[in-house]
């Protein structure tokens, strides 16, 4: 017996449970545990009949004045019946809704009724953040949303909240509810969906808070998925559908026929994506069946929506409602999220000078707009980055031979036979990667797809050790040209089946005799130990029954995550650091050894190359090691290569006599004095650098003590002129000793000397007529590097094509940071020259620039040749808090444009700028880089490193 | 008349030198005014003493009778200095004295429903440890987010105040960048202005003018850099920096390497902030971190427009760029600080009409309706 309380609690947080007693109790303690303690919970159970009745019977029996149970007389199948029973016994003056697998931050209901109670707010919205059970990882749910404290007037101030559909997360005024009577529908899935769309269409006032509020419980691998968990099937999306359209009703009547479309494009975006997600994997009837079940209401969708939407879902809803379920398999393959592996299956096509996802649809105009995929780039990105996976079509044993057969798009037919490729198939032992074995493929090239066969004798070639190594992984590594990729393999389920390949463990055939195919979580194939020959099977036998005893298991527990605690450990900084410090640092410095790094690794190329070049060809002894960032592909082959930040890394620069870079080895990497820095730095300045940056001036005295360190470590900075001694060095409080001898890099523009590199870089960019070649390279804008776009072209192309198409040829080099996508249509006139590494040849092969602040100037100067400084934001970017050391204006050896007018207008006098401006391009060349003379590379190796030379 | 509580407040040292002590007394005053019961309470002596006055309408106790050895930063083998394993035991002990005094002033707690506020992170490490059942615990950072983030503070700000009742920034853009960091205890409670001007600043005297500590964080540097491209141009203008610092020699030196008196320019400490307010028509505050400026408040009561960085939330919180209160410049932008101090100098109905929008908008923050709002958190926390 409990007597009613005299005042009603501030808030009512309605529970929800079916046949959860492992975790209800934990939801339930969420909510006594809460700060506010003006709280009462109503515990719902849809009819449970496991032990959830007994737990929160006895939950009652501890809290009688805080706890109720209602129990539905039978099983509704959904959420909305028993959280309906719940708001109608509530007693609070708020509500708020929990699922039995869930929990409540402490906090939550005084934040959500101390901002309720502070904005007269009808509902208000806190952070959600779902948390993985099994990995412990957390992640917001839509951050974006939940920022900052703010009030919104209704839901036309901010339509995105349409993406947040749960109803959980948020906190509404019973008398709201019951206003607007708002229910939960009681016979459909997704009915979070249409409540909290009603709710935000009738709030008064929607406010928003940034603190946690709502722990999202995914269990991944439970048997008993939870039930809005269980997509993929026909109902599902049904009633996904079925709901939507009420949605639609509702946006009508309450006239916010404006907020459909944005309603629309999260349709697209979010819920027909997850219905279809990983749909090449179903059988082909159930992809046509689910196709055609969200066919009729896309139809209904205005075309803006398609348009408006993100890229890749709006092109899988499109050709969802063209009924092209092929190609909707195509889209899912490709933008795929964690944990699966994405790979490009489309046959892309080049139509009227633009690439295309598809020649399917391309009649029909939204169709074209849709599909139009040149802005992903797929045309000139490496290899690496186009997602490229592989089929395995068959596999065949004859004998102790196995062949395996497969096959992959061939991107653009970009793959051709005069290219040269190669591929092997590689099998890597999937933890360490210290086991590998390649067995060679042979390729058939066609201009849709590349077919590859391997034909070997697997207990030849495959050597594991057995026990330690039980996986393995298997790829297709590519290799065209300069290029390459390693393919991920998929495969059908009897494939994988098939996939058997005998192996000879190291230890003895008793741990394993077979490597056995297998479909990983991320749905490519994979290799793993397997017993198949009866003293094979004895032996696993015996092994697992050793594993299965308390003892073993515990044992092998504890190897296991002391393995996984070491690895983890391993790759830490902070371990990393200490090793460097105590032991690379202490250990004796290698003579002769010279750490090379351009641009963090990024490339092989600049003034770090020129010394490298210089060095190999005055035959100095000497061991090189070459630092590259993600891929070793362009990096010289006779040198030792390390990866940026790994160990090896690490220890080379520990050990190394020379350390040579164009911009900065990590910062909190210290120098021991026996090791000789040589900054050659990558250009001279324009815009303001280092301590005169404002960013820098800004910092705490413990960041600009960092940095200042890191500067201190040179203990040689090269100038290219006086300038130089003013600006840079001043800028950045160099205190090492400058070496007047202008840059390596340069030394070509000035002397020539490498056409054999230049006549190369020709051919590869086909440059073979006798058009005249212009490039245009703009400087480092932070804005562009995280845009999707990349870099914007501030001119226009079709009208620079129109004019000079068939007299010259336009590079596009953006910073090396920043991507950029040309579509093919430009392909006779413009070439994308973003992946070449080095910047030199192409500055060589230009018969004149366009840029527009970058440093480049300064180089580009010394080839004598016609120069347009192309600036449409000049006072913006030199008025901003970046500021310059010298005006631009008055000093250009060029004319400045602003406008794309102005730009095509210079650009069709370059005679005549050649020679207006001759004068000018002297003046400039004597005032910033009088040093470069063509001597530098040579003045750096007899300084260092010719024998009997003085050491720095 | 809301009922009346005993309030704790624990703070480093009751009498050190700074403006987080003075916030420290001013609140205590405030309260004890209202009615409640305050006992302040320091960790240990001042470092820097600063006398507060002995008539105190509040008693004031110190846990610790000398300073505490300090724990300094070991890393590879010095981890393994006995020495070191050593003094950390003392410390420990010397610890756990002071909570056990700080329990003992607890229990002192007349009726319940009192409030334990710890007002510095440091102090915060004695209130956790202390046994504070059915009170209610408050953790206050005087600093922007930012500014904590870049310092050793912000990994004990969450290890300390992550269980307390809540942590109150000073402003609600803190908060919430506390609440995107993962804690979800958090609230905002800007501080009181105590200034009453006794002369108002008529706006024409040729003076700009700061009242800093000379040190990097105060960014005096950057007003001088600056100063050397407003001075020349105005040179019947001058700028006073109030203070005293540890950069105070290197300040000198630049200023006279960029051809600026420096005699003119330092003015050494003063007490006499009305003087300093009352004789100038500018205010500058070229710091790189803060919190919520009682600087700019003071400013802004006397009337004086203020040119300063956006450096952190409480800035904004203060100052409506070229609205009310003054202009503010992006952290860092030393040419765009200069523009502002010109066109203040150039512009005397920019000055005046900036100065007095700002002397009405602080009032927001008159001790009254401070402590009102620490009322109704009292009473929230009560719920």
């Amino acid at each position: 017996m409990t007597s009613p309380q005299p005042r009603p609690p501030d808030v009512t947080v309605v529970v929800i449970v079916y046949n959860d007693a492992a975790r209800i109790e934990t939801a339930v303690r969420s909510v006594l545990n809460q700060s506010l303690r003006s709280h009462e919970v109503i515990v719902c159970d849809d009819h449970s009949t496991d032990g959830t009745q007994a737990v929160v019977e006895r939950l009652v029996a501890e809290h009688p004045d805080v706890v109720r149970y209602i129990r539905l007389e039978a099983n509704s199948g959904h959420c909305g019946a028993p959280r309906n029973r719940g708001v109608a016994a509530a007693r609070g003056r708020f509500i708020m809704f929990l699922d039995s697998d869930d929990t409540l931050d402490q906090h939550a209901c005084r934040n959500m009724v101390s901002m309720a109670e502070q904005s007269h707010a009808d509902m208000v919205i806190g952070r959600c953040v779902r948390h993985d059970v099994a990995t412990g990882k957390e992640t917001s749910w839509m951050p974006w949303l939940v920022q900052r404290k703010v009030v919104y007037e209704s839901l036309h101030d901010q339509p995105e909240l349409l993406y947040d559909v749960l109803s959980t997360n948020k906190l509404y005024r019973h008398d709201f509810l019951t206003r607007e009577n708002l229910v939960f529908l009681e016979d459909r899935l997704y009915e979070d969906n249409l409540f909290s769309a009603h709710a935000y269409l009738a709030a008064k006032k929607i406010a928003i808070i940034p603190q946690r509020i709502y722990t999202w419980n995914i269990e991944r691998k439970a048997a008993n998925l939870s039930i809005t968990r269980r997509a993929a099937d026909i109902r599902n999306i049904t009633d996904r559908i079925i709901v939507t359209r009420k949605i639609d009703d509702l946006l009508t009547k309450h006239d916010a026929g404006d907020l459909r479309l944005q309603k629309d494009i999260r349709f697209i975006e979010n819920d027909l994506r997850v219905h279809l997600a990983r749909l090449g994997t179903l059988p082909e009837e159930n992809q046509r069946a689910l196709v055609d079940a969200a066919r009729p209401y896309l139809e209904t969708l205005q075309p803006e929506a398609f348009l408006q939407a993100k890229p890749l879902p709006a092109m899988a809803a499109y050709l969802a409602r063209q009924g092209d379920y092929h190609g909707v398999a195509t889209v899912h393959d490709y933008m795929v999220g964690k944990p699966f592996q994405p790979h490009l299956t489309a046959d892309l096509v080049v139509h009227d000078g633009r690439v295309y996802w598809s020649d399917r649809h391309l009649d029909d105009e939204v169709g074209r707009a849709v599909l139009d995929v040149t802005e992903l780039g797929l045309q000139d990105r490496p290899l690496s980055k186009l997602r490229l996976g592989s089929r395995i079509d068959s596999v065949h044993r004859d004998g102790d031979s196995v062949t395996i057969a497969g096959s992959f798009v061939n991107p653009l037919g970009r793959i051709t036979v005069e290219s040269a490729p190669k591929a092997q198939l590689v099998f890597a032992e999937r933890r360490s990667k210290r086991r590998v074995f390649k067995a060679r493929a042979q390729l058939v090239v066609d201009e849709q797809r590349v077919g590859w066969t391997v034909t070997f004798e697997p207990e030849k070639l495959l050597r594991p050790v057995g026990l330690i190594d039980p996986n393995y992984s298997v790829r297709l590594h590519l290799a065209v040209g300069t290029d390459s990729a390693d393919l991920a393999l998929f495969a059908e389920d009897e494939v994988t089946e098939a996939l058997r390949l005998p192996a000879r463990p190291k230890l003895t055939r008793l741990t394993a005799d077979l490597l056995q195919g297998y479909r990983t979580d991320s749905g490519n194939v994979a290799l793993r130990l397997d017993a198949d020959g009866s003293a094979a099977k004895l032996g696993t036998a015996a092994i697992s029954g050793v594993r299965n005893t308390s003892i073993g298991s515990r044992a092998w527990e504890r190897a296991a995550e002391l393995q996984s605690s070491l690895r983890q450990r391993r790759n830490k900084r902070a371990t990393k650091l200490s090793w460097y410090e105590n032991v690379f640092l202490k250990m004796p410095v290698k003579k002769g050894t010279v750490v090379f790094e351009s641009h963090m690794g990024k490339q092989f190329s600049d003034s770090p190359r020129a010394i490298y070049e210089e060095m190999e060809r005055q035959g100095i002894k000497f061991t090189p090691i070459w630092v590259y960032a993600t891929h070793p592909t362009g990096f010289p082959s006779d040198a030792k290569l390390v990866k940026r930040n790994s160990w090896a890394y690490l220890q080379a620069l520990g050990q190394a006599e020379f350390w040579i870079d164009n911009q900065g080895f990590p910062h909190d990497l210290r120098k021991r004095p026996e090791t000789t820095y040589i900054q050659t730095w990558h250009g001279s300045a324009f815009k303001k650098m280092g301590f005169d940056e404002a960013t820098i001036k800004a910092q705490t005295e413990q960041s600009q003590q960092r940095l200042q360190r890191a500067i201190d470590r040179f203990d040689v900075f090269l100038v290219r002129s006086e300038h130089d001694v003013r600006t840079l060095t001043q800028g950045m409080r160099v205190g090492a000793e400058l070496l007047r001898v202008g840059y390596p890099r340069n030394d070509a523009l000035v002397n020539g000397g490498n056409e054999a590199e230049v006549a190369k870089l020709r051919k590869s960019l086909g440059l073979t007529d006798g058009r005249k070649v212009v490039l245009y390279a703009p400087t480092f804008r932070p804005e562009e590097v995280n845009r999707k776009s990349g870099l914007e072209l501030p001119f226009d192309l079709d009208e620079f094509v129109h004019r000079f198409g068939d007299d010259a040829v336009l590079l596009v080099r953006p910073h090396y940071l920043v991507s950029f996508a040309l579509p093919p249509a430009y392909g006779h006139s413009v070439r994308n020259v973003a992946n070449v590494h080095d910047v030199t040849p192409l500055m060589q092969i230009s018969d004149a620039l366009i840029t527009d602040y970058s440093s480049l100037m300064f180089d580009y100067s010394l080839l004598n040749r016609p120069m347009i400084f192309h600036v449409p934001d000049y006072d913006d970017y030199v008025g901003s808090s970046r500021g310059s050391y010298f005006d631009l204006g008055s000093i250009a050896p060029g004319p400045l444009t602003r406008t794309s007018e102005d730009l095509i207008a210079a650009l069709s006098d370059l005679d005549g700028n050649a020679e207006a401006y001759a004068g000018k391009r002297r003046e400039f060349v004597a005032q910033y880089g009088e040093f470069d003379t063509g001597q530098a590379a040579k003045a750096v190796v007899d300084r260092f490193f010719r024998s009997g030379a003085r050491r720095g | 008349m809301a009922e009346t509580r005993d309030i704790f407040i624990i703070c480093n040292s009751v009498n050190e030198l700074g403006g987080l002590t003075q916030w420290v007394h001013d609140i205590s005053r405030l309260f004890t005014a209202r009615g409640h019961r305050v006992r302040l309470i320091g960790v240990e002596p001042a470092t820097d003493y600063r006398d507060f006055g002995s008539d105190l309408p509040y008693p004031t106790f110190t846990l610790h009778e000398d300073h505490l050895p300090r724990r300094r930063k070991a890393t590879g083998a010095a981890l393994l200095n006995p020495g070191r394993s050593l003094m950390l035991r003392k410390r420990q002990q010397i610890f756990e004295g002071g909570v056990r005094r700080l329990n003992e002033l607890l229990r002192t707690a007349e009726s319940p429903g009192a409030v334990v506020i710890a007002s510095q992170v440091w102090a915060g490490e004695w209130v956790a440890a202390a046994d504070t059942t059915g009170m209610q615990v408050i953790g206050m950072s005087h600093e922007s987010f930012e500014a904590c983030r870049n310092s050793s503070r912000y990994n004990r700000v969450l290890k300390f105040y992550g269980g307390m009742d809540i942590h109150l920034s000073l402003t609600d853009a803190d908060a919430d960048a506390w609440a995107r960091a993962g804690m979800s205890n958090v609230g905002a409670m800007p501080n009181p202005l105590m200034t009453v001007p006794k002369t108002l600043p008529t706006l024409d005297e040729k003076t700009v003018v700061t009242l800093r500590r000379l040190s990097h964080d105060k960014g005096i540097d950057m007003l001088i850099e600056a100063w050397a491209q407003v001075g020349p141009q105005h040179p019947d203008w001058r700028l006073k920096i109030f203070g005293a610092g540890p950069d105070e020699q290197a300040l000198r030196t630049q200023a006279r390497s960029l051809g600026l008196d420096d005699t003119a320019l330092f003015q050494g400490k003063t007490s006499d902030i009305d003087g300093a307010l009352s004789s100038a028509s500018v205010y500058a505050l070229p710091s790189r971190e803060e919190g919520f400026p009682i600087a700019v408040m003071e400013a802004m009561a006397y009337g004086l427009p203020t040119v300063a960085f956006d450096c952190a939330p409480g800035i904004r919180e203060l100052i409506d760029d070229e609205v009310s209160g003054g202009l503010v410049v992006t952290p860092g932008n030393v040419s765009g600080f200069a523009i502002g101090l010109n066109r203040l100098i150039e512009d005397r109905e920019l000055r005046v009409r900036l100065g007095s929008a700002g002397r009405e908008s602080v009032q927001r923050f008159s001790p009254d309706s401070i402590v009102d709002r620490w009322e109704s958190l009292f009473a929230l926390l009560d719920r």
